[in-house]
């Protein structure tokens, strides 16, 4: 399945059809909970698409994508807080800041190049974490910053929201996916994603034919980090409170990076895939509902010691099998599920073809 | 003047300890130029290990590093063979992230197998300390900070005088000329990842008594590892005895001048220091 | 007219045991797992009890127990689901400062009455919210009492303060430099470290630097330890060492004998106050879980006490639940409870502090003198060599 600008109709009147049936979601299904699960999903595929302009199509892995999450988190929710700035200025503001520090850190780290880059993208983002925890006047350090109201989105008189209930989140989450989703497929097709991809396959061959390294990479450094500094912000209003230990920590990095890998890097749908597997999953071991759903299928017997131990137990090992979930995937799939599936179709096509 | 003497001393005893996880570390990398985000969590496994030994069959920590060598170094090699060999021709992006993924399946593990209590390993001598001039010197780190000066010496011997170091050495060197020569390089490699990880079993036994035992310490203790590691240069062991022991004087005198809070960034701010100006470190051997 | 009385009389004695014959639904937010765990489970220890004496009483409670890990927005999204998808009467909990704070501002959002039993942060019910009401003493009650004992049994001038930078330990370093001030006692050294971190060393060596008479700690069990050896170590030594409970009041703290000796902690309840049938339900609780009680599990099990009876009251309407809360007055083992607006807090429980001390690795009730069982070691009798 080519990417290419003569695309077949089928995949994309698919696209269109979910398209629709995701803006119609909120009015069919009622349940907060489901909102929940949609809205902490698209928040997962932007960061992801964030992240993916960087590492997936320049070559560059950042472990330190949290930096700019929190970046933009912690700038809209503490303008909001202490300044009263509402949040729809304040996300503009926090990508400007997050844009503004990206660069500086690019222009120092991108000398280095591979696994070098990456401990370096980890100490940056270690830096900020500590600072954040230190700087008590700015960020309230530890503590973190709880909000307590979001003013009401007004046109005129008429307030269109007051962000009392899931659904305006939801909404927001939605259409930045699109526009996140519309930009990575432009730039993939555009010279600029050739360039970026150039960068990726053999940075010494670009180098030789002209592409200045430094610029480009930034450039992706760029694009990257406003999708991740906007994913930053609307998780911090919705969720109501962010702390150093949540918006900049390094799970929070590794948990980018897993998205896009399990998905498959580099492609447009990888990261919807991998934010589509974990999150649910992730939820549905978290309440518990894997393990009710093992002893209500009759697999596991709820009196069995090993019954009582799943569920008690198997809540809190989400983060063990998204390790597992990773180790099978650098081993097995490489390219992510979106590459392990495309393997197997171009295999059935060539036996097909024999 | 007696804070800044005493958080020297504090800092070149800590930074024995700090030593021992950064030869481990650089050993690996120097062989097979894997960076092994797991390794803070062996160090975690060692402590774990230690701590049983020490309540179950009441062998003082100190003691049981004899137990903890050789089944640290088993573990390691273990895992290289039935993991990280099969990444050795990966994109070093692709290794990280498998190490990034062992080191999370064993600390949650261990969260799992034994919840995420802090486990405090008491002995009699877990607090005791004595006074020379006016600065106390905390026993416990006095002695792990001499076996560790022991453990080094015994590597040295291992490394300079013996057929199978040599060849580890070879390795580290140029991996092709020392195949083209007859060397088993993948062997040599699951001997590095054995050592590597006694290494860090070892330095997590030998802080026991005066840390805290958590599934998550090792997070903490890997991103050390690396900065000891630059600072002193991938695959060097010198570099990683005086990066540990920089690293831990400039944590604490730090911590003093600069506040609790701030001494971390000083380390990573080294950190990026040492990665942007002098990458092969104070006394790198790295080709790249 | 005997006879109308009598009858009046019997019909209501029997008019209650009807009324609470009935089921009441209450959620239950708690750190269950996570660093928090060990204090945690003291508070759900303290809970089962008095689900127990609840059902003796004829109430029925359909706890729904929700684990927060100690994390703020994971104690909001519980409360949440408590609120809207289970649709509890009224919640019990959760246990830190920092997720009870974040609690209290959803449960007024979601008016669901919210009864903290064991967070001290002052600011918790100083926002004139309706919703939350607070069992628990507060940081300044804690630094109160200490500072109280210290200025009767000594002549302290300066104190060094260290607290952990949570929303916890950072409301007690307050609160204590606020008393100190109030009772002309100077603030020398003062540092919020990060909790977690291994190596107080150079912290304590400053602290020790400045050489103050009391030493004002506030940290969770593993730090406690870890500091009190490093002291040791260090060769700090003051009047006294002062903790504000928490870790200092747990027995794994006390068991450390060579570091616990002599080390004060501020505390709600111990099994010498006689208060209720403290000494028995102390013996109750350690005979069922095999280990003794802290103050959080008395002050938890009181909690869900109140809320049991306090539903079955009034059935499964919140506001009219709000409204127990707010008139209603229990007995048990905290002595005399009720919820009241006063010096600028809201909802807030008037609480009688007390002071224990570790002696031979044995907490003992030492301050105020008429509820202690032992008398205070002071001053500090120096590091065993």
């Amino acid at each position: 399945m080519q990417n290419m600008r003569g695309m077949s109709t089928l995949p994309v009147l698919l696209t269109a059809v979910a398209v629709v049936a995701l803006f119609l979601f909120p009015n069919f299904v009622e349940s907060t909970y489901a909102l929940h699960i949609m809205i902490l999903i698209f928040i997962s595929v932007i960061m992801g698409l964030g992240w993916n302009i960087l590492g997936g199509y320049t070559g560059q892995y950042s472990v330190g994508h949290a930096a700019y999450f929190g970046v933009g988190a912690y700038t809209t929710i503490v303008l909001m807080q202490y300044r009263h700035i509402a949040p729809w200025y304040g996300v503009w503001a926090g990508i400007v800041v997050a844009v503004a520090v990206a660069l500086i850190i690019g222009s120092i780290c991108f000398r280095l190049r591979g696994p070098y880059f990456v401990l370096a993208s980890i100490a940056v983002a270690e830096i900020f974490r500590v600072t954040a925890l230190n700087l008590k006047k700015l960020t309230n350090g530890a503590e973190g910053i709880l909000i307590t109201d979001i003013p009401p989105f007004k046109i005129g008189d008429i307030v269109i929201t007051d962000f009392m209930s899931k659904v305006p989140f939801y909404y927001i989450g939605l259409v930045t996916l699109l526009i996140a989703i519309i930009v990575t497929w432009l730039l993939q097709n555009s010279k600029l994603g050739y360039y970026f991809q150039a960068i990726r396959e053999d940075q010494d061959a670009a180098h030789s034919l002209g592409i200045n390294l430094t610029v480009y990479k930034n450039v992706a450094l760029a694009f990257s980090v406003v999708f991740t500094s906007l994913a930053g912000s609307i998780y911090g209003l919705y969720v109501g409170f962010i702390d150093p230990s949540t918006v900049l920590a390094l799970d929070l990095s590794v948990q980018i990076v897993m998205i896009c890998i399990i998905g498959g890097i580099g492609t447009i749908f990888g990261p919807v895939i991998g934010a589509v597997v974990l999150v649910p999953f992730s939820e549905a071991l978290r309440s518990n509902m894997i393990a009710q759903a093992l002893i209500d299928s009759g697999l596991v017997n709820e009196s069995s010691g090993f019954g009582s131990f799943l569920k008690e137990q198997l809540s809190h090992a989400h983060v063990l099998i998204y390790g597992i979930l990773l180790v099978v995937v650098i081993l097995f799939m490489p390219d992510g599920i979106l590459g392990f599936i495309r393997k197997k179709l171009l295999a059935k096509r060539q036996k097909e073809a024999i | 003047m007696a804070v800044f003497l005493q958080s020297m001393i504090s800092g070149i005893l800590i930074g024995g300890v700090y030593a021992l996880i950064g030869i481990g570390l650089t050993i690996i990398f120097g062989v097979m130029r894997v960076i092994n985000f797991a390794h803070g969590d062996l160090l975690m496994i060692g402590m774990y290990m230690t701590y049983f030994l020490f309540s179950l069959l009441h062998i003082d920590p100190f003691v049981s590093i004899v137990v903890t060598i050789p089944m640290m170094f088993l573990f390691g090699a273990f895992l290289q063979k039935v993991f990280i060999n099969r990444v050795l021709g990966a994109l070093p992006q692709n290794q990280i992230l498998l190490t990034i993924g062992m080191g999370l399946v064993m600390s949650n593990a261990v969260m799992l197998a034994f919840t995420s209590d802090y486990k405090i390993l008491s002995t009699t001598y877990s607090s005791a300390s004595f006074n020379i001039l006016g600065i106390s010197i905390s026993s416990p780190l006095l002695i792990s900070f001499a076996i560790t000066i022991a453990i080094t010496l015994a590597l040295y011997w291992f490394l300079y005088r013996t057929d199978t170091g040599q060849a580890i050495r070879a390795t580290a060197q140029d991996r092709d000329a020392a195949q083209l020569m007859g060397i088993n390089v993948k062997r040599m490699s699951i001997i590095a990842f054995g050592l590597g990880a006694s290494l860090a079993g070892t330095a997590g036994a030998l802080i026991s008594p005066t840390y805290y035992i958590f599934p998550q310490v090792g997070s903490v203790f890997t991103l050390k590892a690396f900065v000891i590691t630059v600072l002193g240069g991938m695959g060097s062991i010198v570099g990683a005895t005086l990066g540990g022991v920089i690293i831990g004087v400039a944590e604490s005198v730090g911590g003093v001048y600069l506040g609790s809070g701030w001494k971390d960034v000083i380390v990573f701010i080294l950190f990026l220091l040492v990665l942007l100006f002098k990458p092969s470190g104070l006394l790198g051997t790295s080709k790249d | 007219m005997k006879r109308a009385v009598a009858l009046i009389l019997a019909v209501m004695c029997f008019a209650p045991a009807v009324a609470m014959a009935e089921t009441v639904k209450i959620g239950f937010i708690n750190s269950i797992t996570g660093p928090e765990a060990p204090i945690g489970e003291n508070l759900s220890n303290g809970v089962t009890l008095a689900l127990e004496d609840l059902k003796a009483m004829g109430i029925d409670v359909d706890m729904i127990k929700e684990d927060d890990t100690g994390k703020p927005e994971k104690s909001m999204a519980a409360l949440e689901k408590l609120a809207t998808r289970d649709k509890v009467v009224g919640i019990v909990g959760p246990y830190t400062s920092a997720t009870s704070n974040a609690d209290a501002k959803m449960a007024e959002r979601y008016k669901v009455p919210l009864l903290v039993p064991v967070a001290s942060k002052e600011e918790i019910t100083r926002q004139n919210l309706k919703w939350t009401f607070r069992t628990s003493g507060t940081t300044g009650d804690y630094a109160t009492v200490l500072l109280e004992m210290a200025t009767k049994l000594g002549n302290p001038k300066t104190l060094a303060i260290l607290n952990e930078n949570t929303d916890f330990g950072v409301s007690a370093a307050a609160s204590a430099k606020a008393i100190a001030e109030k009772k002309g006692i100077k603030v020398v050294f003062e540092e919020a470290y990060s909790k977690g971190s291994p190596d107080y060393r150079s912290t304590l060596a400053q602290a020790k630097a400045a050489n103050p008479d009391l030493v004002f700690m506030v940290s969770y069990v593993a730090d406690a330890i870890l500091m009190m050896r490093q002291s040791r170590e260090i060769g700090l030594s003051p009047m006294a060492f002062l903790g504000a409970g928490a870790g200092f009041s747990v027995s794994q703290f006390a068991g450390e004998k060579e570091i616990s000796h002599g080390i004060f902690s501020s505390t709600q309840w111990t099994e010498d106050v006689p208060w209720g049938n403290s000494k028995a339900w102390y013996l109750r609780y350690e005979k069922k879980f095999g280990k003794s009680p802290t103050y959080h599990a008395a002050c938890a099990y009181e909690s869900m006490m109140i809320m049991g009876q306090a539903a079955a009251k009034v059935g499964g309407d919140r506001e009219k639940l709000r409204q127990e809360l707010l008139t209603g007055k229990w007995n048990g083992i905290l002595g005399e409870v009720s919820f009241q607006d006063f010096d600028g807090y809201q909802n807030q429980r008037k609480a009688q502090m007390l002071v224990e001390q570790v002696q031979n690795g044995k907490h003992e009730t030492v301050w105020p003198a008429e509820l202690s069982a032992k008398k205070p070691i002071w001053p500090f009798p120096g590091w065993k060599k």
